[in-house]
């Protein structure tokens, strides 16, 4: 039947069908969303948590290390095989498990498309409210692992705002529960904690989240500025007015314009900057938020404010939001994304200087981000197959995360830290800080079988930690 | 008593000599107010910084000394019976806000601060702190216990707006999780490993919050229901409403005899076969943040439930004394057992039903308070001053009624007799895997000083 070769075995615990060894179909699973590259030994999609229990066993047995992978779209080397063994596809346990209306609550196998979620939610009036851009694609699961946000983060929160229990397989393959559907539990908050671990503590094959009402009213706003400080003004003064929209995104002018090549959103294309503002709830509230909203902008310098008039207008201007990063992909070979985090108040400043460090690298860099939450993406142009061009495009990006921890902030919003940014955790956190995650990720995961060499640094990383101008992919 | 007169003196002269005579206290009146539930520790500790604490923690830590983290020491008999503490570590000394930027609605704390003093300090900015505690109550205490109140409604508990905290561990080391930022996934969220632990992990030396905009203008809806299933059915249908209420607190009618200026009717003043104010409605309290327009429309909405709507000193006044219940309840019964109860929030009207069984089988009144959205509660078993309960019927009555709830519910006894808890568990059950609780208390203290036998996991 099944031979005595590893994906014989692999074979026995999955099934025939649910196992890949041979080079051509693992050149799929060497990537993600990021720049980074590993090559898998083999790619196996387990259909219960059984299965990922004996496979995890299996591979404690084989001394082959496992990386969990949703849908692959993490930007930060996440579900890569740094160092071969076995991939953890969820492709097929993607069924949705429950939905529980009263109780406000839904569960889902880790492999649940976000979108899907919400899909199978809007006919009972609800949906899940965490929605990162790339929600038509990722999973749950995924979403868990980097506590992924999106546009409406501002208001909602992020997906650990909304995970009220797991249930893990840890690398030993013991099936752990952490919380349940309660909003909480006696005890430490180990869903809490779990929540944006990166697939280094053990693997969600069970996940229950609030559902959110859909709102009874929206408005969205697009607010059209010469002059992109003054649209990073705009968010200071709708964050000090005590207006709480449910999304603020920024897109400067170049970006917008490369947008606006491939989806028609309707962006003026001489513009600077836009903002992309929404506000949801009671009709009456939204109506009078709406013009709260026009007047604050227009007083800190917005040429112009437009309201979406309808259902598809609305759509168009998110759709150019949303798919902002693949409108970009159709003009330059490359890019690289940052997610660096400030205090909102700094908003104006490190825009300048985000202009300055792609003026010293000669990089062309767009900018596009979650303004509410001071959470920028600068998308940096550039060529990979040109060494030199890709040395100064890791440069710029280090030089623009370490101002963001120089004005207070941090290296990453929602993409996680992954493989991409694990040197930077060293100036980041001091050598005690990390060395207490380390103690903690052991009692989770003692010998980092589990995404091996992914998050946190290691010690000798930190100590040889690389000065500026020597980022690497890690 | 714990300490005798010799090891006190001991436990003194190493500290002294490590930060100094004037943080540490040693005689015997001072330490009176440090008693953690009549127990007096040998020594208290009044570090100024997180360095501080972090010394004294490796001495304790060597001599294997029992600590408590102390913080304004309002709810010091939450847990087990401690062992008698030899080292209660007082917050008090780091009582500054760090840094508040009022432009980014973010907020830095020693632990020492007060709550009060933080929300202070907000208003000035017309910016709000949603964390609701007790006056006195320590930003590390409320943080310890993950204190809540009816704001969690909208808010969420603290876990849901804490974005950074600093803490030492057990053995000395200094941690941190998040920062100033909004959004942070750098690193684990040690936030959420900290909020709730109970003093067990680490001393919590500073937090950061982000804060929200003060509603400039609220009202509150009263609507009164004949039985909890009624407001529980009416319940239902709010939460499919496109209104979002700041609170939605039930309010019992054994409960809201402690709201009232005047005596309250309870079983103190109770004649055997009388029963407690039959025509006492189930109570649901529904603030809103509302303009004129918004407040019309929400009026139009629930009219035909509200018996009254208040505004201005009357609703203030209405949510301090819902602030206050606990104060008022304890004033007149000191030996009232109070639970924090959490549920799936379809099995509210249940848990009623059954902390009510459950008090009379063992002679006493129940009432309660909670966020009737979240599934949050907190339910207290008066004693009846008639046939008040011996300490095994508090055992009795909290174990009866654990066994009547889902086991998707906890019901962790958050006040007792100190003498009934040594006939039951008052944490009682949980979902969550304990062996890995167990495995994260060994990590983060290796010796077991922090809260020794208070918590979970020992
Ligand atoms: C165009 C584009 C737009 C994006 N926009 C956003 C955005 O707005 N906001 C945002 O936050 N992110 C965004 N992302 C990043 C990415 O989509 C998210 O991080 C997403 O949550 C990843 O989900 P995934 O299913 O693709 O996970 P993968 O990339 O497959 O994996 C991500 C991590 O999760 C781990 N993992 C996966 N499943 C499990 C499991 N069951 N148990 C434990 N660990 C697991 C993996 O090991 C890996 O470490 C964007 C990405 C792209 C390409
Ligand atoms: C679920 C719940 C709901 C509550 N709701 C209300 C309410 O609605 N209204 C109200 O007035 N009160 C309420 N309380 C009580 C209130 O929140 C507490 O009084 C307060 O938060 C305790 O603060 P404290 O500074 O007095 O701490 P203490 O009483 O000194 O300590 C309490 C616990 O926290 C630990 N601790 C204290 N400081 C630290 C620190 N820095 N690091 C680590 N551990 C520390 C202690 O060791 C102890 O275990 C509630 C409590 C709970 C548990």
């Amino acid at each position: 039947m099944f031979s005595r070769s590893i994906p014989g075995k692999l074979r026995k615990i999955v099934g025939r069908d649910a196992v890949l060894d041979r080079p051509a179909d693992l050149m799929l699973y060497e990537y993600d969303g990021s720049l980074a590259r590993g090559a898998p030994q083999y790619v196996v999609f387990p259909q219960s948590t059984e299965q990922v229990s004996e496979l995890v066993k299996f591979a404690a047995r084989e001394g082959l290390s496992i990386v969990p992978r949703g849908a692959g779209t993490g930007l930060s080397g996440g579900s890569i095989a740094r160092n071969g063994g076995i991939v953890l596809a969820f492709a097929r346990m993607n069924r949705i498990l429950e939905i529980d209306v009263p109780n406000l609550r839904a569960t889902v196998q880790p492999g649940v498309v976000n979108l899907e979620l919400s899909n199978a939610l809007a006919p009972h009036g609800f949906y899940f409210a965490p929605d990162p851009s790339s929600q038509k694609a990722c999973t749950i699961g995924g979403n868990v692992a980097e506590n992924s946000g999106g546009p409406h983060t501002l208001a909602y929160g992020v997906t650990v705002n909304h995970v009220t229990g797991l249930e893990v397989v840890l690398p030993d393959g013991r099936i752990a529960q952490l919380g349940g559907n309660a909003g909480s539990a006696a005890g430490y908050d180990l869903t809490g904690f779990f929540v944006g671990s990166e697939g280094t503590l053990g693997i969600a094959t069970a996940i229950t989240v609030k559902i959110t009402r859909l709102p009874e009213s929206v408005a969205t706003l697009l607010a059209i500025y010469d002059n992109v400080q003054n649209a990073a003004e705009s968010v200071v003064a709708l964050t000090s007015a005590g207006i709480t929209p449910a999304a603020i995104e920024m897109l400067d002018g170049w970006t917008l314009r490369a947008v606006e090549a491939s989806v028609h959103a309707g962006y003026p294309l001489d513009s600077a900057a836009v903002l992309l503002i929404e506000v949801e709830g009671l009709r009456e509230m939204v109506e009078e938020h709406a013009e709260a909203i026009q007047a604050l902008c227009r007083k800190s310098g917005a040429r112009e404010v437009r309201v979406a008039r309808d259902e598809t207008e609305r759509q168009l201007l998110w759709k150019g939001r949303k798919t902002a990063f693949g409108a970009i992909g159709r003009i330059s070979h490359s890019y690289y994304v940052q997610d660096g985090v400030i205090p909102r108040t700094r908003i104006p400043e490190t825009l300048a200087k985000i202009e300055e460090i792609g003026r010293k690298y000669s990089l062309t860099i767009g900018n596009i981000f979650h303004a509410g939450d001071g959470n920028l993406h600068p998308l940096i142009l550039f060529d990979s197959r040109d060494a030199d061009q890709t040395q100064r495009t890791l440069d710029a990006g280090r030089e623009i995360l370490e101002f963001c921890i120089s004005v207070g902030g941090s290296i990453t919003g929602e993409h996680g830290v992954g493989m991409e940014k694990q040197d930077l955790m060293c100036s980041l956190f001091t050598d005690s800080e990390r060395e207490i995650m380390l103690r903690l990720r052991q009692c989770f995961n003692p010998n980092s079988l589990l995404n091996p060499e992914k998050m946190l640094p290691s010690p000798r990383l930190c100590r040889e930690a690389v000065s500026p101008g020597h980022a690497s992919l890690g | 008593m714990s300490s005798t007169t010799a090891t006190r003196n001991a436990i003194a002269s190493r500290f002294e000599g490590l930060l100094g005579s004037a943080c540490v206290v040693s005689e015997p009146a001072s330490l009176e107010r440090y008693a953690i539930e009549g127990s007096v520790p040998g020594a208290v500790l009044l570090p100024e910084d997180a360095e501080q604490i972090a010394s004294a923690l490796r001495i304790a830590g060597e001599e294997r000394w029992p600590v408590v983290p102390f913080g304004g020491g309002t709810h010091q008999h939450i847990g087990r019976v401690a062992e008698d503490a030899d080292v209660v570590l007082s917050t008090e000394r780091m009582n500054t806000i760090a840094a508040y930027d009022p432009g980014d609605l973010t907020i830095a704390l020693a632990a020492g601060a007060t709550v009060a003093q933080a929300r202070a300090a907000c208003a000035q900015h017309r910016q709000l702190l949603p964390i609701e505690a007790g006056a006195g109550s320590t930003i590390g205490g409320a943080m310890a216990v993950a204190a809540t109140g009816p704001l969690q409604c909208a808010f969420g508990g603290i876990r849901e707006f804490c974005i950074g905290v600093t803490f030492v561990t057990g053995d000395g080391l200094p941690g941190r999780g998040g920062g100033r930022v909004v959004k942070n996934v750098a690193g684990y969220d040690l936030m959420k490993l900290m909020i709730g632990s109970h003093g067990s992990l680490g001393v919590i030396t500073s937090a950061n919050f982000k804060l929200f905009p003060m509603p400039p203008v609220t009202a509150t809806f009263l609507c009164e229901f004949d039985s909890a299933a009624a407001l529980f059915r009416f319940r239902d249908s709010l939460v499919k409403s496109p209104m979002s209420p700041l609170c939605a607190e039930v309010i019992s009618p054994a409960a809201a005899e402690y709201l009232k200026e005047s005596e309250p009717r309870d079983p103190d003043s109770w004649s055997p076969n009388g029963a407690l104010a039959p025509q006492t409605p189930w109570l649901l309290a529904l603030r809103f943040a509302a303009s004129d327009r918004v407040l019309a429309r929400l009026r139009h909405d629930l009219a035909s439930f509200t018996s009254q709507e208040i505004r201005a000193h009357d609703e203030n006044r209405f949510w301090g004394a819902v602030s206050q219940l606990e104060k008022h309840v304890l004033a007149r019964h000191p030996n009232a057992m109070f639970f924090q109860v959490s549920l799936p929030i379809s099995e509210s009207a249940a848990m009623i039903e059954a902390a009510e069984a459950s008090a009379t089988n063992f002679n006493f009144v129940a009432g309660v308070v909670g966020r009737a959205t979240v599934g949050s509660f907190t339910v207290v078993f008066l004693p009846l001053a008639i046939d008040p309960p011996a300490v095994t019927q508090f055992a009795g009555a909290a174990s009866d009624f654990r066994s009547r709830l889902s086991r998707a519910a906890s019901a962790v006894v958050v006040r007792c007799p100190r003498e009934a808890k040594h006939h039951f568990d008052i944490w009682g059950s949980t979902p969550t895997d304990i062996e890995l609780m167990r495995k994260i208390k060994r990590a983060l203290d290796p010796y077991s000083i922090l809260n020794r036998g208070r918590f979970f996991v020992e």
